[in-house]
């Protein structure tokens, strides 16, 4: 990891009967998921915009970004307010769970592909006990490469 | 060396000065030198070289003394305004903003050698006593001669510098209700006994107040140690004239001139401080106050208090509501009552607050409009007319940001109106208007908006010839020309590639004008229209918002969300029964008022269920000449909203251009009024309807 030999922490999410790992340093607070508001004209993955303290933050639906399907919503259903690049955004989880300690060493390079979602989004994957953590990209995910939004583009066309 | 908040002051106060001296040549040359207007220019070039001296600008000493030197020849008439020193003038301003440019990096390598000998030359040339052509006002500038001067000769007169011990006595005497004059006296060249002159003098005048300063100094003064005059500074109650009368009551006195000294509080305080000298802090804190009643705020930190007083507000909604909750479920109570009125107060302070932080962000349209009396100068120079430009309501105060955009559309609208719209002067004189064309520029508050309007008394427009014009650019059928109303045809001109120029001349008329002018303005929700009238000119009037972080909106439903149109793009609002709709080719359109409106349905646009049952509301929306009705659920009403950008990362969304939150702190999105207008089509649809209808 970029941080080197320090210990990692993760908030550690359930999405679609999987467990993921996001790392801690990238996330702002977790929210309950309330009053989005769907922008008409979106790519499908926006989920929409919040009202965080006066603030307009995109929100986006995880799974659909990993191309996992739409996430269902329970009382459990969460935002993930993560900051990137300079920018605040959130995502939509089955629930938070967890933070978990890891030290590097714990931690695999990704295969090409863990439970459906491609090694692009990945940073890596770590086995704690009997679970395996499949550990986000958040950076790659809130990327939106030119390649996407032209697609985008051409499906609205 | 100096640190860069001496560089910052020195440099503001350069700019300050770049400035004078630009107003007051534009003065020199419409009206000639009045010897105020000649006595600004030289202070104000007297103040530059002395701060660049100490700051240790060489090229801008050199060439503000240089300035200094020609308007002191100015000054004692020595020297007369020519044309060709008015344009050597304007190209030392030119070099003097490039020299400035240098120092904060944005340019470098300016030779102002060039400059220098021009200025040099001028000097040489008129002060041999042969004046250059006449003065661009036709009137021989006044030398600036003292009072009651013997004929014949001249009088002594001598610019005095203070220094800072001498300008701090004078602050204080200030206070005690003293006045400071400077008191030039000539003594006749005759004179035998000038120390025995020089000292009765001084025995006068210090009957009348106090003598703090003699150039030269006293001592030589009294044994006669001077040239044909001296200068006195006297703190004195009495006033000028009998100041004067007095020292004429002394023999052999020749010449007498007293002046006021004006301690230029804020402008010299401040190339001193710049020189990092501290000495006069404290008499700053008496009159001079002035100096440290602003402070400079950087623009990002006005913009997070705009957002944080954005947030206030929603927040003052959310209070309200509850206390409206809370009344009607416990009626009077004294809890609820103070309930109520800690809110009415807080929306009254957070209002204040709000109205106060716009203000602070708040700039007078004189940013913009000084430098265009330049612009036109040169501009007429360029094109053989004669303009006298006027502008009104410097002081009407705008957002910053919507002042760094109406720069460019304004400069755009005055092009045209130099070049197309005011005619050569033989033109005016066989027209029987004046040989100089009239150009006014006004900026005035009108409702809670900007108004500015530029009116020429030109040419005007003829709506014939845009109509002809615009069938040979194929803008419009000659059957569609037929048709079109003369509105219709005179907006015209804001039509991509529309030119009315006969010859494309290198200022305008290159067709790219009017459609960058309104969609320039347009973006920042203002508006541009124009009435002219042929033979008799044309007026261009421009409304702005005030701010671009709160606007008017007009909120309306469609499913379970709430969208927000801007007011300044909502014409109206209206509604139909279904059966109403006609259908040309596949648009949907109404008739209003005998027109024909087209129909957009927000709900398709948006591919939202719509929830619209029996009457169908319509919000109409203008942008430009085009007009858009768009099919809603529920029409809500007016509201402020603050406006929030929907972020990097989602970018621009087709239909949208920002987000609002709501008093129940759900976020509204704002629809982008101009670009459904723009997509809408309209054209071809109200011509198809013209065509069968």
């Amino acid at each position: 990891m970029d941080k080197g030999r320090g210990e990692l922490q993760l908030v550690v999410f359930r999405l679609k009967e999987q467990v993921y790992g996001v790392d801690i340093n990238h996330v702002l607070e977790i929210i309950r998921a309330t009053g989005v508001t769907a922008i008409p004209g979106a790519p499908a993955f926006v989920e929409g915009v919040i009202n965080l303290r006066g603030r307009v933050i995109p929100v986006i639906d995880l799974a659909r970004r990993l191309g996992l399907g739409t996430t269902g919503r329970s009382e459990n259903t969460r935002i993930i307010i993560v900051e990137v690049g300079g920018a605040t955004a959130g995502m939509v989880v089955d629930g938070v769970s967890e933070v978990l300690r890891l030290s590097p060493d714990d931690i695999q390079p990704p295969p090409a592909m863990v439970a459906g979602v491609s090694a692009a989004f990945l940073q890596g994957i770590a086995l704690v006990g009997e679970r395996l953590v499949i550990l986000l990209d958040v950076t790659r995910i809130f990327h939106r490469e030119e390649k996407e939004a032209l697609r985008e583009l051409s499906r609205e066309a | 060396m100096f640190t860069g908040e001496e560089i910052a002051i020195y440099l503001e106060e350069l700019e300050e000065k770049i400035q004078a001296i630009n107003d007051n040549v534009l003065l020199l040359e419409r009206e000639g030198g009045s010897p105020e207007v000649i006595q600004e220019i030289f202070r104000a070039a007297h103040t530059i070289k002395g701060s660049s001296a100490v700051m240790g600008y060489e090229k801008i000493t050199s060439l503000t003394h240089e300035i200094e030197n020609l308007f002191d020849l100015l000054r004692q008439g020595k020297m007369e305004v020519s044309e060709n020193l008015v344009n050597v003038l304007f190209e030392a301003l030119d070099a003097l903003k490039l020299l400035k440019d240098e120092i904060t990096g944005a340019g470098g390598g300016v030779d102002v050698s060039a400059v220098i000998e021009k200025l040099r030359s001028c000097r040489a040339g008129c002060g041999a006593g042969k004046p250059g052509a006449a003065p661009a006002g036709g009137e021989l500038p006044p030398a600036p001669a003292a009072d009651e001067l013997p004929a014949g000769r001249s009088a002594y007169r001598l610019e005095l510098e203070l220094e800072e011990a001498v300008e701090e006595v004078v602050r204080e005497a200030e206070v005690r209700g003293f006045q400071a004059y400077q008191v030039d006296i000539g003594i006749d060249r005759g004179c035998q006994m000038k120390g025995v002159r020089a000292f009765l003098i001084f025995e006068t005048l210090q009957q009348a107040g106090e003598i703090i300063k003699s150039v030269p100094p006293a001592e030589d003064l009294q044994e006669g140690r001077y040239g044909e005059g001296f200068t006195l500074v006297l703190l004195t109650r009495e006033d000028a004239g009998q100041v004067r009368d007095l020292v004429f009551s002394i023999a052999e006195v020749s010449s007498v001139e007293v002046r006021p000294i004006k301690l230029r509080s804020g402008e010299q305080p401040a190339a001193r401080e710049a020189a990092g000298q501290q000495a006069r802090k404290e008499a700053n804190a008496s009159p001079g106050r002035e100096n440290i009643k602003t402070v400079r705020v950087d623009v990002q930190k006005l913009d997070t208090l705009m957002n944080l007083v954005g947030e206030l507000v929603i927040d003052r909604t959310r209070l309200d509501r509850f206390v409206e909750v809370f009344e009607s479920r416990y009626g009077s109570d004294d809890l609820v009552e103070n309930i109520v009125e800690i809110s009415n107060h807080l929306g009254q302070v957070t209002g204040d607050l709000q109205e106060e932080i716009m203000k602070a962000r708040m700039l007078p349209v004189a940013h913009v409009f000084n430098r265009l009396p330049r612009m036109v100068r040169d501009l007429a120079h360029k094109l053989g007319k004669e303009v006298d430009f006027i502008i009104e309501g410097r002081e009407t105060e705008l957002d910053r940001n919507v002042i760094e955009v109406i720069g460019d559309p304004l400069i755009h609208l005055l092009r045209n109106a130099v070049d197309h719209g005011i005619e050569p002067p033989e033109e005016r004189v066989r027209l029987g208007k004046p040989r100089a064309g009239r150009l006014l520029l006004k900026a005035a508050y009108v409702e809670s908006q900007i108004v500015i309007t530029l009116s020429d008394d030109g040419r005007g427009m003829d709506p014939e010839k845009i109509r002809q014009k615009a069938v040979e650019k194929g803008l419009l059928t000659p059957e569609q020309a037929a048709r079109a109303g003369e509105r219709e045809v005179l907006d015209l001109i804001f039509a991509p590639g529309f030119s009315t120029a006969s010859s494309v001349s290198d200022i305008s008329g290159r067709g790219v004008g009017m459609d960058i002018v309104r969609n320039q303005i347009e973006q920042i929700n203002g508006s541009v229209e124009f009435t002219t009238t042929p033979g008799r000119g044309t007026t261009f009037t421009i409304k702005l918002p005030l701010t671009l972080a709160i606007i008017r909106a007009l909120m309306v439903t469609l499913g379970d969300q709430v969208y927000a149109f801007p007011l300044t793009n909502v014409l109206e609002t209206l509604t139909f029964k279904p059966g109403e709709i006609q259908r040309v080719r596949h648009a949907e359109v109404v008739v209003v008022r005998g027109q024909v409106l087209p129909l957009v349905r927000l709900a398709h646009l948006f591919q939202e269920k719509s929830r619209e049952e029996g009457r169908l509301s319509v919000v109409v929306l203008g942008s430009g000449d085009k007009k858009v009705g768009v099919v809603v659920d529920r029409l809500i009403g007016e509201q402020e909203i603050v406006i929030k950008s929907l972020g990097g990362y989602l970018g621009q969304v087709p239909g949208l251009s920002g987000a609002t939150i709501l008093g129940d702190g759900k976020v509204a999105l704002i629809v982008d009024a101009r670009g459904i207008v723009k997509d809408a089509g309209v054209e071809d649809i109200i011509y198809e309807v013209n065509r069968t209808g």
